[in-house]
């Protein structure tokens, strides 16, 4: 409380804080036209948006899922690139350069259409029937794909959080005789958390809106029921922009709720 | 009386790629010794220190503490928590309380419960005189302080050595007799302390000998009062013309 007073005290508080407030009316203003547009032209508005309503679960899950694998396999990749050993380094590095260097969407065709053709034939090869007959599920090939992808991205944010803290936390830490893990886990990592947030942030937000692309290999996404939709009605104006307005809520929103999120963590910082 | 040293190091060689920061050092330090490390900025002292608990490698020699070689990880981990370091950047954990600091080492390494740890880390903080700052975070609190906060959290651990890389070369000039006077009392408790330093009336009130270094390698050794009123080496001299 006492810090609230001190900050009234700056010149411009008052800017800042109404910036805050305007982006909040932004997302109300998006929201809002979805809202107008709904009630005003239920036909056909509010039919594209009851028509894909399974479609934005399906993104939101895929989006949140592939995230939260995406945080961990990121974690795992960066510790092994400042692994002492070289040979962990190296296929970690490979990793991150592959997965960097292929476009999203080409891995994830490869992923749906490619991949199981590979396990099949290496079952054929070795003769293994639970290969030979295997089939990809759409949902986790997209899973997959999206994790491969932005998993080397985010492992290189958790890199340079984690070489941002400087060299005397962890001498400190091990010279107390914590090992290695111990100093990451204690010292280094929390530290690199607060660092890595906003960019943490900006990975969701591109991750949700690439998840539209899962809608090419069979996943029933915002995006795909909308062809499915402009399929059947041929209204490709309503349509698309009742996408965009839907996409641009749910971005909107995560960007809020991040923005939030870091103002409470630096403010928590003394 | 027959003393075994508790600090063994012998033709310490290392390099940092081309240049060579110890060229084959041998130093002894016996319990309860306080070892005082002058010498120009380069000369290698900080490497010493370093290599005494392993922060830095080294290519040749050996260091053995408290009869451990320093060889593998274990026994490097085993000698680190034997060694208390205070270093000259303070290295506080800035997302920690004061008393955080002092206690999360005491747990994790030393498997204390955090009744014990808490304890232990009230009683150094009366000991080195800011009890009342144990939950302020470091950012709050002045150089000198901070510094009196990282020799607490390295006593947490009950080192037998304490190990000081220019403890107060960051701190204001009125900031540094607080952190010397906690020092001068850990040396009449029989502390066995090296420490890298170019406080001249803490190494005559405390010091058992000064160590003068350069280019890698100890250059001359005696009591303080010997060595800063009567050197015998040339080297010796020039250094001392400038820092006295």
């Amino acid at each position: 409380m006492e810090v609230k007073k001190e900050l009234e005290k700056i010149p411009g508080h008052e800017i800042a804080n109404h910036r805050i407030d305007a982006w909040w009316w932004l997302v109300a203003a998006v929201i809002g036209l979805v809202a107008l547009l709904s009630v005003l032209m239920p036909d056909p508005y509010f039919r594209i948006i009851r028509f894909v309503s399974d479609g934005i679960l399906v993104t939101v899950g895929v989006t949140l899922t592939a995230f939260i694998v995406t945080l961990l396999l990121g974690l795992v990749i960066a510790l092994g690139r400042l692994s002492k050993n070289g040979f962990i380094r190296w296929i970690t590095t490979i990793y991150v350069e592959v997965a960097r260097g292929i476009p999203l969407l080409v891995q994830l065709l490869f992923w749906y259409f490619a991949f199981p053709s590979l396990i099949q034939s290496l079952g054929r090869l070795i003769n293994f029937q639970a290969f030979i007959r295997y089939h990809a599920n759409p949902f986790v090939m997209a899973i997959l794909g999206l994790t491969f992808c932005y998993g080397a991205y985010m492992s290189e944010i958790y890199r340079a959080g984690i070489q941002s803290i400087p060299k005397g936390q962890n001498e400190a830490a091990r010279s107390l005789g914590m090992t290695h893990g111990q100093a990451m886990r204690y010292i280094i990592l929390p530290q690199a958390v607060k660092v890595i947030l906003p960019p943490v942030g900006n990975e969701f937000i591109s991750l949700l809106k690439d998840s539209s692309l899962v809608s090419v290999v069979a996943v029933a996404d915002m995006t795909r029921r909308g062809r499915e939709f402009m399929a059947a009605n041929f209204i490709p104006v309503e349509t698309w922009m009742m996408i965009a307005l839907l996409y641009l809520v749910m971005t909107l929103i995560a960007a809020r709720v991040v923005a939030w999120i870091e103002k409470k963590t630096q403010t928590e910082e003394r | 009386m027959n003393l075994t040293p508790i600090i063994q190091i012998r033709n310490l060689h290392k390099h940092f790629g081309q240049t060579a920061a110890l060229n084959g050092v041998d130093l002894d330090v016996n319990p309860g010794e306080v070892v005082l490390i002058i010498g120009p900025s380069g000369s290698g002292k900080s490497t010493l220190l370093r290599c005494i608990n392993r922060l830095e490698n080294f290519e040749l020699g050996s260091v053995i503490v408290d009869e451990i070689p320093l060889t593998t990880a274990e026994n490097i981990n085993a000698i680190r928590t034997e060694v208390g370091m205070v270093f000259q950047s303070f290295n506080l954990f800035p997302h920690l309380t004061v008393l955080q600091n002092v206690t999360l080492a005491q747990k994790v390494v030393r498997k204390r419960t955090k009744y014990e740890a808490n304890a232990i880390a009230y009683a150094l903080l009366e000991k080195v005189g800011i009890p009342e700052k144990a939950q302020d975070y470091p950012g709050q609190l002045s150089g000198g302080q901070q510094q009196r906060v990282a020799i607490a959290r390295a006593l947490a651990m009950n080192p037998k050595i304490m190990l000081f890389d220019e403890p107060t070369s960051a701190l204001d000039p009125e900031m540094i007799q607080e952190v010397l006077d906690v020092m001068l009392q850990l040396a009449k408790e029989g502390m066995t302390m090296v420490v890298v330093s170019h406080e001249m009336g803490f190494a005559r009130a405390a010091a058992d000998r000064a160590v003068l270094m350069d280019e890698g390698l100890i250059v001359e050794q005696a009591t303080p009062e010997v060595l800063f009123s009567h050197p015998t080496q040339e080297r010796t001299k020039r250094f001392l013309s400038k820092i006295l």
